[in-house]
């Protein structure tokens, strides 16, 4: 596992019943957008994520709908023991 | 793209203003195209979200720097789905769940096999030209310039100047150098025909001392370098032959006793210096000159035979 996906994944477990959007963990991560995105897309495909759109309308805010991620609960789970292995301070 | 998240018309804006929106309008449309090539199933999610998460960074160069990331992220998603049913979650008009094929390139060859058969179409085509001789044929038409020229009406010739002694004055040479006219030894035939003693045919000789000498022309002699080693490569693609005079100078133990010239041109330089390289390298083996048996240092022409043998 990369160092880039555990940053990802350090960004959710902050607070794991967040969603967040791309946007967030990328700030979170300090990653890179060509990075970050195939981590998220990934990630989703292999069930450590659920992602769903934000529901709002675009008219009325003025922007496209964010795309929010959140982690299952096996993602959960699966992403608590890589940080077990490995340590948090891994990332620091 | 979604038209519902097309923002509201904005009003006029002033020139900072617009100067911070090209770099925005720029990364919207990087961001566009690169969610484009993601593939028909992620494209409009891809480019819903991007979009999206574009409005949120801070104006300006971030936003571009977020764009090219985006155009880079295409290549690795695409890379890494191509082939494959990846579920996406759900659809980007978020009417459940959907299972896409991602991106796959639908034409027969992708532009690296493009390239890859281009490079080896042409590798293909200077192996052919080399082999039927295309490349003798080009060779031909560069290196020799054309015949005909610009005609223009001829202006009267000048003068030209006779030749005298007097115009080109020689070192007085001492003997035992002597300028004369080169006897073949019969009974020692030269290793190569191709490199021969020839009659002197340049400005006539000073006349031979007075005295019977019996004098024996020296040439090429054993272990004389074969003509064939020097023949330019060039020349003897193109065809080119002919016959180079060389004036060398032999001390009385066979070997160079100045730096050999040209005598008198073949025609083409190639040959020449071939010619030279050819004296150069026999130096040590020539046949010394004798006068009544006895070794002499002598100058003579040699003729240097190029011609191409089947």
């Amino acid at each position: 596992m990369s160092l880039q996906t555990l940053r990802v994944l350090e960004a959710f477990l902050e607070n794991p019943t967040d969603e967040l959007a791309g946007a967030d963990v990328q700030k979170r991560g300090q990653l890179a957008s060509g990075t970050l995105y195939p981590i998220l897309l990934r990630l989703e495909s292999a069930g450590w994520f659920v992602s769903r759109w934000e529901a709002v309308e675009p008219s009325s805010i003025g922007r496209p709908r964010r795309r929010l991620y959140r982690l299952t609960p096996s993602g959960l789970r699966r992403a608590s023991e890589v940080f077990s292995t490995f340590g948090r301070g891994v990332l620091a | 793209m979604n038209p519902r998240h097309q923002p509201a018309a904005s009003p006029p804006h002033s020139a900072p203003e617009e100067i911070l929106r090209q770099p925005e309008r720029l990364a919207r449309w990087l961001i566009q195209r690169a969610a484009r090539h993601s593939g028909p199933a992620l494209s409009a999610r891809l480019e819903e979200e991007w979009l999206a998460d574009l409005a949120v960074q801070r104006r300006g160069f971030s936003r571009l720097r977020f764009a090219i990331g985006c155009c880079w992220a295409t290549r690795v998603i695409a890379h890494e789905h191509a082939g494959l049913g990846v579920p996406v979650g759900s659809s980007a008009t978020g009417n459940g769940l959907a299972v896409a094929l991602a991106h796959q390139d639908p034409s027969l060859f992708s532009r690296r096999t493009i390239v890859f058969l281009i490079i080896v179409g042409l590798h293909v085509l200077v192996i052919y030209a080399f082999a039927n001789g295309l490349v003798r044929k080009v060779i031909e038409v560069i290196e020799q310039p054309p015949l005909v020229g610009f005609v223009s009406h001829p202006a009267p010739p000048d003068p030209v100047p006779q030749l005298t002694e007097t115009n080109f004055p020689t070192p007085p040479l001492t003997p035992p150098w002597h300028e004369l006219t080169p006897i073949v030894d019969p009974e020692e035939p030269a290793p190569s025909n191709d490199t021969a003693p020839q009659p002197w045919q340049g400005p006539p000789l000073p006349a031979p001392p007075t005295g019977a000498v019996n004098r024996v022309l020296g040439g090429p002699g054993r272990g004389f370098p074969d003509t064939d080693q020097y023949y330019p490569v060039a020349s003897r693609r193109i065809g080119e032959a002919g016959i180079a005079t060389v004036r060398v100078c032999v001390d009385d133990n066979g070997r160079l006793a100045s730096e050999p010239s040209i005598a008198h041109s073949s025609g083409s330089v190639r040959l020449d210096e071939g010619a030279l390289k050819l004296a150069r390298a026999g130096s040590g083996h020539y046949r010394t000159t004798t006068e009544n048996g006895r070794p002499v240092s002598f100058c003579y022409p040699l003729n240097v035979r190029f011609e191409l043998r089947p």
